[in-house]
């Protein structure tokens, strides 16, 4: 009967072949689950548009509203007699699989610059300067900080479409029951510690019930603090890590004041922190007053969020406060927001090109912003009377024309060097640790490969 | 007719039809691997011409710090997460072998969630897990445990995925099930004849008739495990900090195949998770032939 345990173990020796076999290819790109993704965003009909069979595709890796985007695009598709079809929201890891692929769309806008960097770098995308200099696009036109996010080495990758700020966003209610005026927002980084504190309920057994401020709530905003304390993580022209700056180290110790405190333990935060709702849900964490005080954006106070969750909210919203010690850092905000790019891929680059100038035409941001309560990135666009009409999103188109404005400076190892500054941060923390060591390590480590990233 | 034209004729046939599988297996399977094989000597651009750098890729693991993290904490998931999955498959499908009425019932419900998709199953999990609000924490409460913070605590969130592997181990559990309806009635009848305790009977002839089954699983277990991504997809995606998220909190639920996405992926250094993706099958390989070579004292075939 040996062969019966041969048998058996031949056929175990085949089912694990096949296994090894599919455990040596990389893991395919996942549908992201994230949540809020969705399929049914699949390419939206636009068969509407008339004229030619040529069809332009535009992929957003954001999108709320699909078919608000769609019909606008479809205002080109007419005039033009093209098709544009409009996929939005596409995830990152098929945007990635099609820039590197041979059929990628033919313009491409994501939420933010943080990629165009490494895809510069791997030729994945076109440079714009040719296209500036043929279409008539107005550089004056376009707010310094938003436009310098796309520059990388000297070249246009891509031109901001609507832009992002954040600013500092108060409970009102919150305020009066604490006993402080709820007309006046703390004006200093100082001051905003001793409101939080003041603005802070433990209770008798140790568990927060109320927070005055958590500086990481939503997702980090470590590039303002350090903007805040006078500089980023690289030198001016993305070449050299700072990690090790003062600006960095102090912000993350200015962080660490809301972690790491005598009025309640770390592991208390955090688990006040996990209790937060959904983002976008009236459970949020500010919306249902938990937190007083956020650093948030300028949608905020638009009809998709604030005014849709809860419109009863009790709120202000003023300039995120600078250091007592540099009164002249008032202001300071880091713009960052979506750009448009052309895949280096694109078959027809002239079509690209065109569309892209049309994108970004003052006429055609405001409408797409307006629409989306984001900040327009053209001058002349922020003139329509439509983004005057609400004192909030003031504050942050303020914030964006301000000489303190600045945009992230990005470099070919981006993804790198946030993630590792990010776990830095989350580090620190959640451990009280001392930031110095850890930079000095992540900057050692990171440097070489920055160097070698732009010799290439 | 000749007799090699025939068998000529039965190889061709036999060709064709196993040529569909043929194509795939060389086009998707083979020809990626040799590729990725090729790539893990190279810096590997997208647009750009491949440039050989040798052992490099495997060089800069060593000193890569992120790659022993992700190493270790993949290996603590085999050594915890795959004997007790075994152990908890091997008692319910003991459960759901013995003869009671409604049976088939109980065998539906403890493998329904097996067929919940991964990403749904996850993120149902996550809302149990929740420290403040979920109802594992609020549950301990009553009884006055204050629970965990679950997948926000460095240390318990590899706890918490083990956790909620556990009630996915339907697969494994029907596996073992046929396996004990495999073993002949005769022993078992000849041992109650005898006077051997329930004890006894699983201890001396249930364990030791199912130990081939218990080798299979084992080694789908430590394979499945090494390649541990989609659950810690999830679950970084759920906490959310942009930038920092995969692996979150703090690395720990950093695996060997999530960090391989993420170099690949998001840093698109291909040339780097192409090394890294041998050194797993090199890693899964290794243990796979311990795995055999050890079953020879502990496993046994019936009539071997």
């Amino acid at each position: 009967m040996r062969d019966v345990q041969w048998r058996c173990r031949s056929w175990f020796i085949a089912i694990l072949v096949g296994l090894l076999i599919t455990a040596c290819t990389p893991p395919p790109p996942v549908d992201a689950p994230a949540a809020g993704d969705s399929e049914s965003a699949a390419p939206a009909a636009a068969e509407s548009a008339t004229g030619s069979d040529e069809v332009l595709q535009v992929w957003i890796t954001w999108g709320d509203n699909p078919a608000q985007i769609q019909a606008l695009f479809d205002q080109y598709g007419e005039a033009n007699g093209v098709t544009v079809q409009v996929n939005a929201p596409v995830e990152t890891d098929k945007v990635i699989a099609a820039l590197a692929g041979n059929d990628p769309p033919d313009i491409l806008v994501t939420g933010g610059p943080d990629n165009v960097g490494t895809w510069a770098r791997e030729d994945l995308v076109t440079p714009l300067d040719d296209l500036i200099s043929t279409s008539g696009i107005d550089l004056e036109d376009i707010y310094d900080a938003p436009l310098s996010q796309c520059a990388y080495q000297g070249s246009y990758f891509c031109l901001p479409w609507g832009t992002d700020t954040y600013a500092l966003f108060w409970n009102k209610d919150l305020f009066e029951d604490a006993g402080l005026d709820p007309e006046q927002p703390p004006q200093t980084l100082e001051e905003l510690v001793e409101m939080a504190k003041q603005l802070t309920i433990v209770e008798d057994d140790g568990t927060i019930s109320q927070i005055g401020f958590v500086p990481d709530f939503s997702w980090s905003h470590l590039d303002l603090y350090t903007a805040m304390m006078g500089g980023w993580w690289y030198n001016e022209d993305g070449t050299e890590i700072t990690f090790t700056s003062d600006a960095v180290v102090n912000a993350l110790k200015w962080e660490q004041q809301f972690y790491c405190n005598s009025d309640y333990s770390t592991d208390e935060i955090q688990r006040f922190k996990s209790g937060f709702g959904d983002y976008s849900s009236p459970d949020n964490g500010f919306y249902n007053g938990k937190i007083a005080m956020m650093v948030e954006g300028e949608w905020q106070p638009g009809p998709n969020f604030i005014q849709n969750y809860k419109p009863e909210l009790y709120y202000g919203v003023a300039p995120f406060p600078y250091p007592q010690a540099d009164p002249g850092r008032a202001n300071t905000s880091v713009v960052s927001g979506s750009v448009v790019m052309i895949p280096a891929g694109a078959k027809n680059k002239e079509a690209s090109a065109d569309l892209l100038a049309w994108m970004v035409s003052p006429d055609v941001v405001a409408e797409e912003m307006v629409a989306n309560f984001n900040l327009p990135s053209s001058a002349k666009a922020a003139e329509d009377p439509r983004f005057h009409e609400n004192d909030k999103f003031e504050v942050f188109l303020n914030l964006m024309g301000d000489p303190n404005a600045v945009a992230p400076i990005m470099s070919p190892i981006n993804g790198e060097v946030t993630t590792a500054l990010g776990q830095i941060e989350e580090q620190v923390l959640a451990t009280c640790a001392d930031p110095l060591p850890l930079l000095e390590a992540a900057q050692a480590e990171l440097q070489p490969q920055l160097d070698a990233a732009l010799e290439q | 007719m000749t007799a090699s034209t025939t068998a000529r004729r039965r190889f061709l046939t036999g060709m064709a039809f196993i040529s569909l599988w043929m194509i795939g297996f060389f086009v998707f399977n083979l020809y990626p691997m040799a590729a990725s094989l090729y790539y893990s000597f190279t810096e590997y651009h997208v647009k750009q011409p491949l440039v050989w750098i040798g052992l490099q890729n495997y060089l800069s693991m060593v000193n890569d710090d992120l790659f022993w993290r992700a190493l270790y904490n993949t290996i603590y998931m085999v050594l915890f997460s795959v004997p007790l999955s075994l152990l908890i498959s091997f008692i319910c499908a003991l459960l759901l072998n013995i003869k009671i009425p409604g049976q088939s019932i109980y065998r539906v419900i403890y493998y329904l969630p097996s067929i919940v998709p991964v990403v749904a199953s996850t993120l149902l999990w996550l809302w149990i897990l929740n420290p403040n609000s979920g109802i594992l924490n609020t549950t301990l409460a009553q009884l006055g445990i204050r629970g965990p913070n679950w997948t926000h605590d460095p240390f318990w969130s590899k706890p918490s995925l083990i956790f909620m592997g556990l009630w996915g181990v339907g697969n494994t559990m029907v596996i073992y099930l046929a396996g004990l309806q495999d073993i002949p009635n005769t022993l078992i009848e000849a041992s109650e004849l005898d006077g051997a305790t329930w004890w006894q009977r699983l201890w001396r002839i249930t364990v030791p008739l199912i130990s081939p089954i218990t080798l299979f699983n084992l080694i789908i277990g430590v394979i499945g495990t090494f390649q541990y991504f989609a659950q810690a997809y999830v679950l970084s995606a759920d906490m959310g900090s942009v930038g920092s998220a995969l692996g979150a909190p703090l690395n720990s639920t950093l695996f060997y195949s999530v960090y391989l996405y993420q170099q690949g992926f998001v840093y698109l250094k291909m040339g780097y998770a192409s090394a890294q993706a041998w050194v797993l099958f090199v890693i899964i390989m290794l243990c796979t032939i311990f795995l055999l070579r050890s079953s020879e004292r502990w496993t046994y075939y019936e009539g071997g």
